[in-house]
């Protein structure tokens, strides 16, 4: 490895594998495909990210300004506004006129008017619920002392009915749905775009018939791993930089810590395209095998790609209810189970037996679709002009 | 390997569904020498070249190199060019002999080494750092020479490597075909320019319709062909010639004639008739060329 991997001479000739592999790294690396396409995703994550960390910060605290008598029920108002999850802040409104008129423009959210037996709320067009009952609570504890329960009387009276959850909401909350909605795209978007890298570049090699030169000094099983595992280095490095990216974007913004934007979970992410990537390619990889030219690329993918536009469908469909039917399922099937499972596992909890049976699932279809497209390689890799037919090509049977 | 450094090629068939593309073909190239392979379209010649490669697999016999069977590991000591060139448009010269090399097993510097003496040889040491694409048609077909000769192969086995080359480029392509013959490996290519052939190659094989109806030395195929004579006599009547059995008038050019002999007819003869009529001006015997043996020997295969 080091110095030789690289390339910079060598003193023992290194297996086949390795320099295909080399040379799709360093074909690509030098591509501007590449470079563009790596700033573009990075900028992407980092301007979602900044987006997300404005939208979190819009939670601003309501403010509740207090006049006259009303003023004595400031600090009742402020715990019980805490105790049902309101954020806000209180001031003292000297005059009730200029209090009004802040309200109207905006500056102030509530006024409070009146005594602090009987007080009234004035807003400019609504009241949120949690600070109305807070207030109401106030008020109630100010009339409970006015009729003279003592302090410690008044708040055993108006203690809240403790709640208790059967079902409590899970703790990954919107803002996870919508970064695991992101990384979704984002992974299916790789995983669009190294599969048809490397069907174009098997494509490219029957058409230029370098195929002939190659398969003369290389095995056909090796070229298509050299290739396969190439490409996937690449796909790793950009989604490693755009990784990266969110990572610091996230450290910066100092957006409140979304859990789907986690180290491990981004460790997580990778892997789940690395099994992808393995699928996509060498079921592309089988495919194109069939044809000679570029312009026929396309229609013999096109199966795939459908598997492929129906994972991200079912990606919006599976969303809403992570847990459902639907979406537990689909996950755990090879050819969605790439997108879909990071994107569960991003937006709830999965069960760890899902995660392992899913993985388990697409490591034997790849083992499967390797054998395949090996088998096809033999086959068809040196029948250039017609198209190939699918089974001609399997059962190895005529050869041009 | 071998001390017997002799390409075999052993009793091959193939066929695609009906068509025969080969048939029981047989012939050997021994180190040194330049083989001509020739043959019209579709004869057999792409078929017979893919399979000593192993891009193919025949149904019946074997090819060998030193008397033994070709493997993968002997395969790879091949230098080929494929009659579809094939190599990568956008790879810089350079980085593409040399990444073929390494596959054939240089080391990394061995092959960047080798890819520049070869580039330099054939004039595109200059273009080492351009992409592929940015050649003409020509140039490629250098670099194409180039990478089947890049790793220093013990065979070299080369598809029509002068198709669509300029004369100085033929001549370095056959100097360099040459020099590898000399130094002890085997060439086997094949070519539709037969007057090239001719020049050139120490042996020719006459493949038609996948089996080889000819094969030896060109004046070993000259050998069983017709004996030919040009003779002008200017002063002679037309059919002066008429007297003379077994000769036939092939080609008239004013008063000179080109007459064919059949087998064992004395030329004298034919010379002693044009003498009894007037002065002769010219008598000339005719070596065929190889492209007169080709078309007589296809004949023969055909009739």
């Amino acid at each position: 490895m080091n110095a030789r991997f690289l390339g910079l001479g060598g003193t023992r000739p290194l297996p086949a594998i390795v320099l295909v592999a080399r040379r799709e790294v360093r074909m690509r690396l030098r591509s501007r495909v590449f470079l563009g396409g790596t700033i573009v995703m990075a900028v992407l994550v980092v301007v979602g990210i900044a987006a997300a960390s404005l939208l979190a910060g819009k939670t601003n605290p309501v403010r509740v300004g207090f006049s006259g008598g009303s003023q004595a029920l400031e600090p009742t108002f402020a715990a019980s506004a805490a105790a049902l999850g309101g954020n806000v802040t209180v001031s003292d409104i000297a005059d009730v006129t200029a209090g009004k008129a802040q309200v109207t423009a905006g500056t102030l959210d509530v006024l409070v008017i009146g005594t602090s037996t009987s007080p009234t709320a004035v807003a400019k067009d609504a009241i949120p619920s949690n600070i109305e009952s807070a207030l109401s609570l106030a008020a109630e504890a100010a009339r409970l002392t006015d009729a003279g329960l003592t302090p410690a009387a008044v708040k055993s009276a108006m203690a809240l009915v403790p709640v208790q959850l059967l079902q409590p909401p899970n703790p990954k909350d919107t803002q996870n749905v919508l970064a695991s909605l992101a990384l979704g795209i984002l992974l299916w978007i790789a995983l669009g775009q190294y599969g048809n890298m490397v069907a174009q570049g098997v494509v490219e090699e029957k058409a230029t018939r370098i195929m002939e030169i190659l398969l003369a000094t290389i095995q056909p099983s090796r070229l298509l791993a050299g290739k396969v595992i190439g490409i996937g280095l690449v796909g790793l490095l950009q989604l490693t930089i755009v990784g990266a990216a969110a990572l610091v974007a996230v450290h910066v913004t100092n957006v409140a810590p979304i859990p789907a934007l986690g180290v491990a979970s981004i460790l997580g992410d990778i892997f789940w395209f690395l099994l992808g990537f393995l699928f996509y390619a060498t079921a592309y990889a089988a495919v194109v095998f069939l044809v000679s030219r570029q312009e026929e690329v396309q229609s013999a993918v096109a199966p795939i790609s459908i598997l492929q536009i129906a994972g991200y469908l079912l990606m919006y469909a599976a969303l809403p209810n992570p847990n459902g039917p639907l979406a537990t399922v689909c996950s755990l099937l090879p050819p969605f189970a790439p997108i879909l499972m990071p994107v569960r596992m991003a937006a709830t909890d999965v069960p760890f037996w899902q995660v392992g049976l899913a993985a388990g699932l697409i490591l034997a279809s790849i083992v499967g679709l390797t054998w395949l497209a090996g088998r096809m390689y033999t086959n068809a890799a040196m029948r250039i002009g017609a198209r190939v037919r699918f089974m001609d090509a399997f059962r190895g049977s005529a050869r041009t | 390997m071998s001390t017997d450094r002799r390409l075999e090629i052993d009793g091959i068939s193939k066929r695609y569904g009906e068509t025969v593309a080969v048939q029981d073909l047989s012939f050997d190239v021994h180190a040194g020498e330049l083989f001509g392979f020739v043959g019209r379209n579709g004869a057999g010649k792409t078929t017979t070249m893919r399979i000593v490669l192993g891009v193919l697999t025949p149904d019946k016999g074997e090819v060998r190199w030193g008397g033994v069977p070709l493997d993968f590991a002997t395969r790879r000591r091949i230098g080929y060019m494929p009659e579809e060139r094939g190599l990568y448009p956008k790879m810089r010269l350079i980085e593409q002999l040399a990444y073929l090399g390494e596959l054939h097993g240089m080391t990394g510097s061995d092959a960047r080494v080798s890819a520049l003496r070869w580039l330099d040889r054939f004039g595109l040491k200059d273009r080492a750092n351009d992409d592929l694409q940015a050649l003409s048609l020509g140039n490629q077909q250098r670099v194409q020479l180039a990478a089947a000769l890049v790793f220093g192969p013990d065979v070299l086995v080369l598809d029509e490597p002068f198709a669509g080359l300029d004369p100085v480029a033929v001549d370095v392509m056959a100097d360099v075909l040459r020099e590898r013959a000399d130094a002890r490996v085997p060439v086997i290519f094949s070519s539709h320019e037969l007057e090239l052939v001719e020049r050139i190659c120490d042996r020719v094989g006459i493949i038609d319709r996948g089996k080889m109806v000819a094969c030896g030395t060109v004046d070993e195929l000259r050998a069983g062909g017709q004996e030919r004579r040009w003779i002008d006599v200017p002063g002679a009547p037309s059919d002066w010639e008429a007297g003379v059995p077994g000769v036939r008038l092939v080609q008239a050019d004013g008063t000179r004639r080109l007459f064919e002999l059949d087998p064992g007819v004395d030329d004298q003869a034919l010379l002693q008739a044009g003498l009894k009529t007037g002065p002769v001006r010219e008598f000339e015997r005719v070596e065929p060329t190889l492209g007169e043996i080709f078309r007589t020997v296809i004949e023969g295969a055909a009739a």
